[in-house]
C-alpha cells in the first residue's frame, strides 16, 4: 500500500514542507521535500547554505515538529527522543566541562542505563575510537578530530540504527577528514547502521552517499535524487565514476 | 608536584611584594601630609594587632559573619532563580521589566524600611546586603543561562534528555563560572554596603567600630578598622578565587 519505494525505508518523507517564525518574519525552509533512504543505506544531503539541509536532520531527529507533510522513521511517525536515533551537530555537542568519559557516557546517563553495562559499553567504545587513553581529559584539550571521535563514540553508545550527522567533518583539516570518513565507513560496513549525513563537500557526499539528495536554495526543493551505489568502497576515489558522478552532482548544484 | 609548588610560591611572592607596594606607599603619603587622621602603617598595623585580640576581633567577626551569611542567601536565591529566567522566555518577559527597574536603585535607601521592619539586629544588615547582591548574580546567572549555544541543548535533548536533565547537565555547569565569577565582584560591593549598613543604629560590627573610633578622634583604631575590613574582604576574594579554579577544572 506504501507503494514500491517505501517497502523497507528507513527514512521516508513525503511532501515535507517547514517554515521558521511567524507573522511578517516566517521564512519558507523546506519545500515539498519527498525521498526515501533505504535500512542499512547511507545517505547525503547536499546542497546550497540556506538549502534548509540541516532542518532536515532536526525534523528526522524529532527537534522540530512542527512541519507539514509526513515524515516516517522506522514505519512511524517521528516521537522526540526516538531512542535509536542518534544527532550528530555541526560541532558535536560536547559539554566542556565534561571528561570524554562522561560526554561518551552522556546519552546512557540520561537514558538511565544500569551503571555496570554503561561501564562496559563505554570502555569498549572508547577503546575502538582510539580515546581510552584520554578518557580523563576534557574536550578543549583534544584535537578537532579527536573530538569528532567523542561525538561519533556518543552517538554509538546509544546503539542506534539510525545516525544523522550534520557537516561532521567540514572543521577537519583534510587529512584528518579522510581518516574520520574512513572510520565512518568502518562503522557503517560493520553495524549497517542507516547514515544520513549533511554535507556541503561534493567529494564527500559522492563517497559516502549510496543516495544523494541534491537540494536547491531557500526554500529547499529536492532537485534529484542521485544514485551512487558504488558509495562506501574504499577504492572509489581513484575511479573514474567517481569523477563523473562529482561533475553530475556540480551541474545540479550550479543549475 | 614540585612545579605546582612553584608556582604558588612564585604567586605568594607577588603577592606580598604587591602588599609591600601598597604599605610603602601609605608611609610616603602619611609622612608627606602630616595629617593626625592619617597615621602611617606602623601605628596602625600596631593598634591592629592589639585591638584584634579584644573589641576589634569582636566586631571582625560579626560583619564576617553578616556578609557570608549575606552571600550564602543571594547565591541560593539568585542561582535557581537565574537559571530559570535564561531558560524560560515567558517567565522571563514577565520579570526582566521588575527586575531592570529596579536593578539600578542604590538599595541602601532601603536601609530606613528595612530597620523598622527587620529590627537593629543582624537581620536588617543581612537583607540589605542581600538585596545589593541578589541582583547581580542573578543577572549574570540569567544571561549565562541564555547564551548557552543552542546546538548544545539541542545536542543533548537528542539523546534524550527532559527538562531536568538539560538543568543538570547543562544550563548548571555553564553558569557556575558566570556565578562565581560575578559573587567575587559582588564581595567587594557587599563589604561597602555593610559598612554602611553598620553605620546606622548600629552596634556591633566593623562599620559601627570604624565610626567609634572616629568619633574619639583615635586614627590609629580608626585604621586598625579599616585594617580589618581590607582583610576581610581579601579573604574572601581569596576564597572564591579559589573555588572557582576548584569547581571549573574544565577551563
Amino acid at each position: 500500500m506504501n507503494g514500491l519505494t517505501g517497502e523497507g525505508a528507513m527514512v521516508r518523507v513525503n511532501g515535507l514542507s517547514l517554515w521558521y517564525g511567524g507573522g511578517e518574519h516566517r521564512v519558507q525552509a523546506l519545500d515539498r521535500i519527498s525521498f526515501t533512504i533505504p535500512r542499512g543505506g547511507t545517505c547525503a544531503v547536499i546542497g546550497p547554505s540556506g538549502s534548509g539541509k540541516s532542518t532536515l536532520l532536526y525534523v528526522f531527529s524529532g527537534l522540530l515538529e512542527e512541519y507539514s507533510g509526513e515524515v516516517l522513521v522506522d514505519g512511524e511517525k517521528v516521537p522526540r527522543g526516538r531512542r535509536k536515533t542518534a544527532l550528530i551537530l555541526q560541532d558535536h555537542g560536547l559539554l566542556p566541562w565534561k571528561k570524554v568519559w562522561d560526554n561518551a557516557a552522556l546519552g546512557l546517563a540520561i537514558r538511565r542505563v544500569p551503571p555496570a553495562i554503561k561501564r562496559e559499553r563505554i570502555a569498549s567504545i572508547l577503546k575502538e575510537m582510539g580515546l581510552w587513553e584520554m578518557r580523563n581529559r576534557y574536550p578543549s584539550q583534544l584535537s578537532g578530530g579527536q573530538r569528532q571521535r567523542i561525538g561519533i563514540a556518543r552517538a554509538l553508545a546509544l546503539e542506534p540504527d539510525l545516525l544523522l550527522m550534520d557537516e561532521p567533518f567540514s572543521s577537519l583539516d583534510a587529512l584528518t577528514r579522510e581518516t574520520m570518513q574512513q572510520l565512518l565507513l568502518n562503522i557503517w560496513l560493520k553495524d549497517r547502521i542507516t547514515i544520513v549525513l549533511v554535507t556541503h563537500s561534493i567529494e564527500e557526499a559522492i563517497f559516502l552517499g549510496q543516495r544523494i539528495i541534491v537540494l536547491s536554495e531557500r526554500p529547499g526543493r529536492v532537485v534529484e535524487v542521485v544514485d551512487n551505489p558504488r558509495a562506501g568502497r574504499m577504492d572509489y576515489r581513484k575511479t573514474g565514476e567517481f569523477y563523473r558522478m562529482a561533475t553530475r552532482v556540480r551541474e545540479l548544484l550550479e543549475h | 608536584m614540585t612545579r605546582h609548588i612553584g608556582i604558588i610560591n612564585n604567586k605568594i611572592t607577588k603577592t606580598l611584594l604587591s602588599v609591600l607596594a601598597l604599605l610603602l606607599f601609605w608611609q610616603a603619603l602619611s609622612a608627606l601630609l602630616q595629617l593626625p587622621a592619617l597615621p602611617g602603617p606602623v601605628p596602625s598595623f600596631k593598634a591592629f594587632f592589639l585591638e584584634m585580640t579584644g573589641s576589634l576581633g569582636f566586631h571582625f567577626y560579626v560583619s564576617a559573619y553578616r556578609v557570608l551569611i549575606s552571600l550564602a542567601i543571594s547565591l541560593v536565591l539568585a542561582v535557581p532563580l537565574g537559571m530559570v529566567l535564561g531558560r524560560e522566555e515567558k517567565i522571563d518577559q514577565f520579570v526582566a521589566p521588575m527586575i531592570y527597574l529596579l536593578y539600578p536603585i542604590p538599595k541602601v535607601v532601603f536601609l530606613p524600611v528595612l530597620l523598622a521592619l527587620l529590627g537593629l539586629k543582624d537581620l536588617p544588615k543581612v537583607a540589605l546586603i542581600t538585596l545589593v547582591v541578589f541582583f547581580q548574580i542573578l543577572v549574570t546567572t540569567r544571561d549565562a543561562a541564555k547564551n548557552i549555544n543552542r546546538d548544545l541543548i539541542n545536542s543533548v535533548v537528542s539523546l534524550g534528555a527532559g527538562r531536568r536533565d538539560i538543568y543538570r547537565h547543562v544550563v548548571w555547569p555553564a553558569a557556575v563560572p558566570e556565578v562565581l565569577t560575578s559573587l567575587r565582584i559582588a564581595s567587594g560591593t557587599a563589604i561597602a554596603v555593610l559598612f554602611i549598613s553598620e553605620t546606622v543604629a548600629s552596634q556591633e560590627g566593623l562599620g559601627y567600630y570604624l565610626l567609634d573610633a572616629w568619633s574619639r578622634m583615635s586614627y590609629e583604631n580608626m585604621f586598625a578598622g579599616i585594617i580589618a575590613m581590607g582583610i576581610l574582604g581579601f579573604v574572601i576574594y581569596i576564597i572564591l578565587d579559589i573555588m572557582e579554579k576548584r569547581a571549573c577544572p574544565w577551563k
